[in-house]
């Protein structure tokens, strides 16, 4: 048995770790380990409600939207079970669809140039490109320039980009006329033409796979379909097989209809359920046996007092809980989002990887690439449907008494927000984010959380070079980097990976 | 000056103190405490230079940036340069709880907390500047317990800053700390701060340039104008016109907004490229570039004349006044009454005697004996 350490794990939002035993070239056994702990829903309690998204909001610099949403919708959510307040305006609706939508393409964006891209850049080399060189490649610098586009659009509703302030309870806080809506739609539009079409597809996965580039098909389709055909080729569909276990809050309503485009619900055993909020929240719970919480911050996040930090308890080994629904391990993300709506856009997923619904190294890219034309289409049809003349704020309450949940679905998956209130005080404040279902401890049955059963069994061919599981581990967008350091009977060996290059060797030392 | 060209003209010192750092022998090393990595992702959407170039550059030259290196791990903090040219820490530093924010490992094994690699590192600096409220002044990590949850104290896992506990001296560092350069901590407030603040800093100490610091040691050029002033609103300020909530019409003061009391130039620079910012689409200002936010301004939501503000009362500084509609001349006389009057005549840019000694009575209140060089662990 040999130990691997992977700390720390850098490029990532926060600490993070992984620990694991390696027997016979196989991976026996994946502890992963959150190393931060800032102590937001203690800090979130005795406040306004208002002041809640404020501060949540800003959890993460990476997720800045995302939580400022989900929190606003729990307080909103509670003066509503209250009856003190009536719900937000229509167009706020589809305004923070439409502004999750635009980050949605942001995020993957950064994710499969930045981040996963560089994983496969030699192998993408293979096929013929040199577009993703992570420094000097022409794709890599398109999408880094077409991110700032998408950022820009961000600010022109949110005033700045990371950590807009204008989404609050109530609504959304800004004045936009048809002049900065019509901004909005031209800079999205400059970032789908430099996609291309989405009916263009099949012949650019043609074109990767026998070498060929066409930009009027779409340079940046072009580059993310190479970086899956890369990774096919490396065996990434055989790498990170999680439960086949998902788990989606549902995101972006039709504003004709109310019916949301990603479905709320899980899929297990092969199937989709549809569920209510209520039975959604009713299945959630949460286990700190493993974590430097206490006992009494475990149980249902509706009811569990705020985590109660125990630096130095016995066995704990992450500052994450881990979170279950119906005491099972649920994968969260684009992949979960697909699976449980049906889509599978071109069956890529069915073709390359093994099957729509098989939760894979492989497919978690997939996913994501497919997401991004989905969600790129639908931006533009709720910015269309977004008139800047409609009320975008609600008179909300100063006080009122009550509880309240707000599900959101930002783009690592799911997010949930719980909420007491009492005489306009918080009385009580829970956050369940995407990345904890994904890479969150084990439970107190011992059950592993997604990321740690899915590396468990891959083989680990060059135990100083673990590149699969580095794979594996972006292929869930907590944005970890490659290092690690390896602890073995015989001795300590670190080994260092850089991002690979085209025609560049993978560097690797190790002493 | 338009905010374009406030950044033109600042182009060429990036450039040259970039090919510094890539020609010179210059290290930079980049920390991240109790981080959300806002300050990165304001960093990466710099405009000059761009993204490419500043990953391009950082990538290949500086020593150690948790997001933006080639190398990684046990690997980069070996190539960490241990007397780097410039530490730079963004997020808090937990000093209570040491293991709420860690890196790397101590020699037997165990994880390395970040106030060691503070403890280390900075007094081997040349220059050390602390990027974003959190690394400068704690942050929102260090607001209050206010319902004393848990056995922990009011700060929950004693997040400060690096030279300072919010508007208090000292943080994890001694309030006589200097680096080799004979600086202190630089500290860019802001939640985050705008990605030029943090280029055109570096880029300043690089290039050899001392940079003219203010009292909470922030580069004077960037925290001296006042929000209010360049507030797009000033005008329905000055003729008492005032939106009931976020969004509406006219000045956001009512709601909450702290732009009377929060030094950036935001407001002329604007975000992205020029895009926007945040009084512009009807978010009240929350003063997130200043020491003590969050808990200055809390509750973010309720006009300011219900708070105590730099410990003036200010319903009898005469504020309240304005906040009942009392325009013009009364602005002013409030403006005057918190200490803001010295820059209508040209003065110290923003901040009269009144406000300066007030504000060095924060920073001087704690004796030295219980400042000292505690590092609090």
């Amino acid at each position: 048995m040999v130990e691997v350490k992977i700390d720390p794990t850098t490029r990532i939002e926060g600490h993070h770790g992984m620990e694991l035993q390696v027997e016979d070239g196989q991976i026996a056994e994946a502890k992963s380990t959150m190393k931060m702990f800032r102590g937001a829903e203690i800090i979130t309690v005795g406040r306004s409600p208002r002041d809640a998204a404020q501060l949540t909001g800003k959890v993460c610099g990476v997720c800045f939207i995302c939580h400022r949403i989900g929190s606003s919708r729990a307080t909103e959510d509670a003066a509503i079970n209250a009856g003190a307040f009536d719900g937000i305006p229509e167009h706020a609706k589809i305004l923070r669809d439409a502004v999750e939508g635009i980050f949605f393409l942001w995020n993957h964006a950064i994710h499969l140039f930045a981040l996963v891209g560089p994983d496969y850049s030699d192998a993408v080399a293979d096929t013929g490109f040199d577009r993703l060189d992570p420094l000097e490649g022409d794709g890599y610098q398109g999408a880094l320039e077409n991110q700032r586009k998408l950022m820009q659009a961000l600010a022109e509703f949110g005033g700045r980009a990371p950590h807009p302030l204008a989404f609050v309870p109530g609504g959304v806080a800004t004045n936009p006329d048809v002049s900065t809506v019509q901004t909005v739609k031209s800079r999205v539009r400059e970032v789908s033409n430099w996609l291309g079409p989405t009916d263009a597809v099949p012949d650019v996965l043609e074109n990767v796979q026998n070498g060929e580039f066409d930009p009027e098909l779409g340079e940046g389709l072009h580059d993310v379909v190479s970086i899956l055909v890369a990774a096919a080729r490396e065996g990434a569909a055989d790498l990170g097989s999680g439960p086949n276990r998902y788990y989606s809050n549902g995101l972006f309503r039709e504003p004709e209809s109310g019916e949301r485009i990603f479905k709320r619900g899980v899929y297990r055993d092969g199937s989709f359920e549809p569920m209510t909020k209520d039975e959604i929240v009713a299945a959630i719970s949460e286990d700190t046996e493993y974590s430097y919480y206490t006992e009494e911050s475990a149980g249902k996040p509706t009811e569990a007092q705020p985590p109660e930090p125990e630096p130095e308890k016995d066995g704990a080994y992450s500052w994450g809980k881990a979170p279950r629904f119906d005491g099972e391990t649920m994968e969260v993300g684009p992949l979960a989002r697909l699976t449980i709506s049906g889509y599978d856009p071109f069956d890529l997923r069915a073709n390359l990887g093994g099957g729509f619904d098989e939760s894979n190294t492989l497919n978690r890219l997939i996913a994501r690439a497919q997401e991004v034309l989905i969600v790129r289409d639908r931006v533009l049809d709720l910015l269309d449907a977004f008139d800047p003349n409609e009320p975008l704020m609600a008179d909300f309450p100063d006080n009122y008494t009550g509880k309240g949940v707000g599900l959101w679905e930002p783009s690592r998956g799911t997010l949930s927000h719980y909420v007491d209130v009492e005489d306009g005080e918080i009385e009580r404040y829970q956050i369940i984010t995407p990345t904890l279902w994904n890479i969150g401890p084990r439970d107190g049955e011992g059950n592993p959380s997604i990321i740690e059963g899915a590396i468990v069994g891959d083989e680990v061919a060059d135990i100083e070079n673990p590149i699969n599981v580095m794979r594996t581990i972006r292929s869930f967008d907590p944005c970890l980097a490659c290092s690690v350091h390896v602890d073995s009977p015989e001795g300590s060996y670190e080994t260092e990976l850089k991002p690979a290059s085209p025609g560049g060797m993978t560097d690797v030392g190790s002493d | 000056m338009s905010a374009g060209a406030v950044i033109s003209r600042h182009t060429g010192e990036i450039a040259q103190a970039l090919q510094q750092a890539t020609d010179g022998p210059v290290e930079v090393a980049w920390l991240q405490g109790q981080s959300c990595s806002g300050c990165t992702i304001s960093l990466l959407q710099g405009q000059y230079p761009t993204l490419e170039e500043t990953l391009s550059e950082f990538r290949m030259e500086l020593t150690f940036h948790p997001t933006l290196m080639a190398e990684h791990g046990e690997a980069a903090i070996e190539s960490m340069s241990k007397s780097p040219d410039i530490l730079v820490l963004e997020g808090s530093v937990p000093t209570e709880i040491p293991s709420a924010a860690t890196l790397g490992e101590t020699p037997d094994g165990t994880s390395k907390p970040l106030v060691d690699w503070i403890d280390e590192l900075a007094p081997e600096a040349e220059y050390v500047v602390g990027v974003g409220n959190c690394a400068a002044f704690g942050g929102w990590p260090a607001a209050e317990n206010k319902n004393h949850l848990h056995d922990v104290g009011e700060n929950v896992t004693g997040a400060k800053g690096l030279q300072f506990e919010q508007r208090y001296q000292p943080g994890v560092l001694g309030p006589n700390f200097t680096a080799g350069s004979g600086l202190p901590v630089i500290n860019l407030g802001g939640c985050p701060p705008h990605p030029d603040y943090i280029l055109l800093t570096i880029a300043t100490v690089l290039n050899g340039h001392e940079p003219d610091l203010d009292r909470y040691q922030r580069p004077k050029p960037f925290y001296e104008p006042l929000v209010h002033d360049n507030c797009k609103w000033r005008g329905y300020f000055d003729r008492g016109e005032f939106a009931d909530k976020p969004g509406e019409e006219g000045c956001l003061y009512q709601v909450g907004c702290a732009g009377p009391y929060t030094n950036c130039d935001d407001q002329t620079r604007l975000w992205n490229d020029g895009t926007s910012v945040c009084l512009n689409v009807g978010a009240p200002c929350i003063g997130c570039m200043e020491p003590g936010f969050w808990d200055r301004f809390q509750p973010l939501d309720k006009s300011v004349e219900r708070q105590n503000i730099f410990g003036v009362d200010v319903e009898t500084a005469g504020l309240a006044a304005v906040g009942a509609g009392v325009v013009g001349i009364g602005a002013h006389a409030g403006r005057k009454a918190m200490g803001y009057g010295k820059s209508e005549q040209g003065g110290n840019g923003g901040q009269s005697d009144a406000a300066d000694a007030e504000l060095t009575a924060d920073v001087d209140e704690q004796p030295d004996a219980e400042a000292g060089d505690d590092k609090s662990v």
